[in-house]
């Protein structure tokens, strides 16, 4: 579904991804962990378009990505969440919702009841300001917003941050329960053990940029000197 | 009836301000461009009125032509200068004040330095006992209040101002979602020269019009948006009757040099106490 291929791309001269080399299957819910720093937000970036690609490549479905502006990406079919959520804090949740489905290829609201249905608080608040919203409330409407852009890759970058623990669990289970649904392709960059365990089938580790391991989720569960490794410091 | 003159006076006044200002802001909070070349449209709206009359072509034919050509200007101004220094306000200032220095000097050598009139379409003046005020400033008000009306519209109420008051909150976030914030930012910027040339158009009656008018309304029009805030649209009607009030009023009731003393020491003061502008809220880029 998504293939880098030698991504090399950083900010100004200082190259973040090293020869960043992946596939990510489709319909297939993939982790990307490590350290702080070690260039897991700058891929997202790179693959949305949002810092300059110096080489390799990004194809999606076979069709190539770097160097495209970022909305032409997201209409190809990317999602994004980003960090920090980012939602529009003086936009009430519908018109959050909106401005999506006005981004989309599709220009229409059609997915409006779908997308209450799987977040039913947006629709009992739609009227509300989002930046009146818990985090977690928050991140729930940022996951939502983006799927309103009918994404076939959703990136999703540390949807846990700051957020109870509880509601970080019933994230995990939703998006698992959409990406089912709708053979959604996720990559969740992502430190907390927790959500990881309760989502992701694949798991990636990165550092310095580079791509220095992966393994499924069975073999992370019979053995997690990998998490040890690339996790604490 | 000596209150109320000058009081309308200044309603005038500050209505067309805000109209400037409109313009400022939209191009400043969307682009982070500090556009300096923006009294030079507004006064090329007035020199289409100038063209208009001496061609014998009636007068809202002008109203009508004058945003359409500054509205082209503007489009090409943002095509092969604005956009090559989005979100680089320093180096906007630079571009766009030598931009102003070439229109400004285009203008004289087309109509020459000296000033130039244009006839008010109407006459007619309203009484009402011992008041009495031309009916043509009263129409002009009528139409800034419209057009002020249609502007906020536009941006609070319409798909248009949705993704443009997105992207002048989050632009990164916006082009993720799908949002072509170019052509936003190529589209906004048009709205706001467009603004600006019939700004200059409907005023141009009332006062003389000369390659140098433009600086009287860019400095008011920026000072309003530092006061009202850049951010929030009704920033700009804070702004703009702050500004255009105490100036219009003070210059009858004391003289034009307290009434310019005025307006900076309110400037000074509002940014010392509220440093955003009176509505100017947090940034969220």
């Amino acid at each position: 579904m998504l293939e880098i291929q030698q991504l090399k791309a950083g900010y100004g001269e200082a190259m973040v991804l090293n020869d960043f080399t992946f596939t990510l299957p489709k319909g297939q819910i993939t982790a990307l962990m490590g350290r702080n720093g070690m260039g897991k937000t700058t891929l997202l970036k790179a693959i949305m378009g949002l810092i300059p690609v110096k080489s390799g490549q990004i194809l999606l479905k076979g069709s190539p990505l770097e160097n495209l502006p970022t909305y032409l990406i997201s209409k190809s079919g990317i999602g994004y969440v980003p960090q920090g959520r980012e939602v529009f804090d003086d936009f009430s949740v519908y018109e959050n919702l909106r401005l999506a489905a006005l981004g989309s290829s599709i220009k229409n609201l059609s997915l409006l009841p779908q997308i209450y249905d799987w977040f039913p608080i947006l629709h009992e608040r739609r009227n509300q300001k989002a930046g009146t919203f818990s985090g977690g409330q928050q991140q729930i409407l940022a996951m939502a917003r983006a799927l309103m852009t009918r994404p076939e890759v959703l990136l999703l970058d540390e949807p846990t941050e700051g957020i109870q623990p509880n509601i970080v669990h019933e994230i995990g289970l939703k998006l698992s329960q959409i990406a089912e649904e709708t053979e959604l392709t996720i990559l969740l960059v992502e430190q907390n053990v927790h959500m990881v365990k309760t989502m992701a089938e694949e798991i990636l580790f990165m550092e310095n940029g580079r791509l220095m391991a992966s393994c499924s989720m069975a073999e992370l569960n019979q053995d997690d000197a990998l998490l040890h490794r690339y996790l604490t410091i | 009836m000596d209150i109320i003159i000058p009081l309308f006076d200044a309603m005038s006044y500050v209505l067309i301000l805000v109209l400037i200002a409109l313009g400022l802001m939209i191009v400043f909070g969307m682009m982070g461009v500090i556009n300096m070349a923006h009294g030079e449209l507004f006064m090329i709206g007035a020199y289409v009125m100038v063209l208009i009359q001496s061609a014998g072509l009636p007068f809202v034919f002008g109203l009508v032509l004058a945003p359409i050509v500054v509205g082209f200007l503007g489009l090409i101004i943002e095509t092969l200068l604005i956009r090559h220094i989005y979100l680089r306000p320093l180096d906007t200032i630079l571009a766009t004040w030598g931009l102003s220095i070439a229109l400004k000097q285009g203008i004289v050598l087309v109509f020459g330095p000296e000033a130039q009139s244009v006839t008010s379409p109407l006459d007619a003046t309203l009484v009402l006992g011992d008041f009495s005020y031309p009916m043509y400033r009263l129409i002009v008000m009528g139409i800034s209040i419209a057009l002020i009306a249609g502007t906020f519209w536009l941006f609070l109420k319409t798909d248009f101002g949705l993704m443009a008051r997105a992207v002048i909150a989050r632009p990164d976030t916006s082009a993720g979602l799908g949002i072509n914030t170019r052509k936003l930012y190529r589209w906004s910027f048009v709205v706001g020269t467009a603004l600006a040339g019939l700004a200059g158009a409907l005023i141009a009656p009332t006062i003389s019009v000369d390659p140098q008018m433009g600086l009287g309304y860019l400095i008011p029009g920026f000072l309003s948006i530092l006061v009202g805030g850049a951010g929030p649209l009704a920033g700009v009607l804070v702004g703009g009757g702050a500004v255009g009030g105490t100036n219009s009023l003070l210059t009858v009731w004391i003289s034009p040099v307290a009434a310019q003393i005025a307006v900076f020491i309110l400037a000074i003061l509002v940014i010392r106490l509220r440093p955003n502008g009176i509505l100017g809220g947090k940034n969220e880029k």
